[in-house]
């Protein structure tokens, strides 16, 4: 129940990448044959990650993961187009990897405007339109967030650069991060029209370790690892060839198999809410149920704190997320739930879980289950239940 | 560091906790920095705890903290219950990274002040 952190290793992936950690060993720089093979498979990956986005298999580059690839994108943004301007205008509820890159720039003399999510967790794009600046320089904006599944008005941001680009400000970019979206909705670049788009192997169904940015034809973005001709000069590095093979296939999968997978993690996700609802009292959604991925739903249970929620239900067998995966271990609060005008009690009490293509019915009924025991025995225990009874 | 069995043990079968009806002593005790809270009720006669109870609000450690101490309290005197310490509370859960080590001196904190509302008494 937390396949926004991570998903298993696909089998057919891992059928797909075998030979590549065993006789396929060659560096896809070499000119002999080993390398060559090695180039090649490279290559044809590349095909198929930009098939799953509509586009130019040269507009893909490889990197370590969606980390990187968002420090790529908006520190290489950045740094070639400061010039021009030092002003970036972002969302309230980005995943720390942008919003830590965004916080590093700020600290150098960028000026950040992050823009409010409302209630239900969605950027205005009335907001965007009034924040642009003469001197901002990039958008970012994420596809889907990480934390309750989100969907952000991409496709108007896109459409509003590009409008804005042709009236004049041609330095302005537009970056999202589509680590979560990725192969769970469909995504057309063309269509979104964005400058830099984010990806993740793990997120589908493939190892850790890589991830893509997509660099549209004509940006210009200065590289953040120096030091190797590897990527068209764009990203420095010996290419982790088995983790690029097994992404490639995980991304030709996911384009296959979007629509069942979609359809599978939304109605496993309908079950397990409308259960969870019917047996407790006191939760509140997260998150616009609207306007959201198939896949993951965000609750907060009042008078409980999600620490110790997640431990038990850990102790049942289900593992589930509080606030974000990278952040569980310290006492803050989500940003992402404060973000939506949530009050500490609910921020602190607040849940994602998010199914996958192998989940089943069965394992949402145990985990409903679960939820139910561990929710009534935090709240015998708590002060905050005992209160709200008395008054 | 990981929580061990004994921490995951007292957070899913809590010990005395709730509320004692006929408490002749009851302190709370909330961390101002992330807003913890423990609630501890004592029955103490003769110099001796009869019976604790604790409830709970916040981070894993400090619902574990309040079973812990709780379990440890009863039976015990109030001279043994005053000479407790943080560390006593750590090692009955099986030890806390420091960061995490605040939640035991909240435990503390709600004992003394239990304590010293029956000696003020």
């Amino acid at each position: 129940m937390d396949h926004s952190a991570t998903t298993p290793i696909d089998s057919r992936v891992v059928d797909a990448m075998m030979p590549y950690l065993t006789q396929r060993f060659g560096n896809a720089s070499s000119i002999h044959q080993f390398g060559q093979e090695a180039r090649a498979a490279v290559d044809k990956a590349r095909r198929q990650i930009a098939s799953l986005i509509s586009a130019r298999a040269n507009e893909i580059v490889f990197t370590s993961g969606g980390t990187e690839a968002n420090n790529l994108a908006i520190r290489g943004v950045c740094e070639a187009a400061q010039a021009h301007g030092r002003h970036i205008i972002t969302s309230a509820i980005e995943h720390p990897s942008v919003r830590g890159v965004l916080e590093y720039l700020e600290k150098n003399g960028w000026t950040i405007t992050r823009l409010p999510v409302y209630d239900g967790g969605v950027v205005r794009i009335e907001d965007v339109r009034a924040a642009i600046r003469d001197d901002t320089v990039l958008i970012s904006v994420m596809m889907a967030n990480n934390e309750i599944g989100t969907i952000q008005p991409v496709k108007e941001i896109g459409a509003l650069v590009r409008a804005t680009r042709e009236s004049g400000q041609k330095h302005l970019s537009f970056h999202t991060d589509a680590v979560q979206a990725s192969g769970r909705i469909p995504i057309d670049v063309e269509h979104v029209r964005c400058d830099l788009l984010s990806l993740s192997a793990h997120k589908m169904y493939a190892p850790k370790g890589t991830g893509a940015l997509f660099i549209r034809r004509g940006v210009r973005l200065f590289p953040q690892q120096i030091g190797g001709h590897q990527e068209r000069e764009r990203r420095a590095g010996t290419e982790s060839v088995p983790n690029i093979v097994a992404f490639g296939k995980a991304a030709e999968l996911a384009r296959e198999e979007m629509d069942q997978r979609q359809e599978q993690t939304e109605r496993l996700r309908d079950r397990f809410e409308e259960k969870v609802q019917s047996r407790i009292d006191d939760i509140v959604f997260n998150g616009d149920r609207r306007r959201r991925l198939s896949n993951v739903s965000n609750i907060s249970f009042r008078f409980i704190e999600g620490e110790g929620l997640l431990i038990h239900l850990d102790m049942q067998g289900v593992a589930v997320s509080t606030g974000s995966a990278c952040s569980s271990g310290t006492l803050e609060p989500s940003p992402v739930i404060k973000a939506l005008g949530r009050d500490e009690e609910l921020a602190r009490g607040a849940i994602r879980f998010s199914f996958g293509k192998d989940n089943t019915d069965e394992d949402v009924d145990v985990a409903v289950e679960a939820v139910a025991r561990a929710v009534e025995s935090l709240r015998s225990i708590s002060p905050l239940a005992r209160e709200s009874l008395s008054t | 560091m990981p929580y061990s069995d004994i921490f995951k043990d007292h957070l899913a079968n809590p010990r005395n906790a709730g509320e004692l009806p006929d408490a002749n002593a009851i302190a709370e005790e909330t961390n101002p920095v992330c807003g913890d809270r423990l609630r501890l009720s004592l029955r103490i006669k003769d110099e001796r705890i009869e019976a604790g109870r604790f409830l709970a609000y916040g981070c894993a450690p400090t619902l574990a903290c309040g079973s812990a101490l709780a379990e440890m309290l009863e039976g015990s005197t109030v001279e043994e219950a005053r000479a407790l310490t943080r560390q006593e509370v750590i090692d009955a859960i099986g030890g806390l990274s420091s960061r995490k080590q605040h939640a035991a001196a909240l435990a503390i904190e709600a004992l003394r002040k239990a304590l010293d509302e029956v000696a003020d008494r």
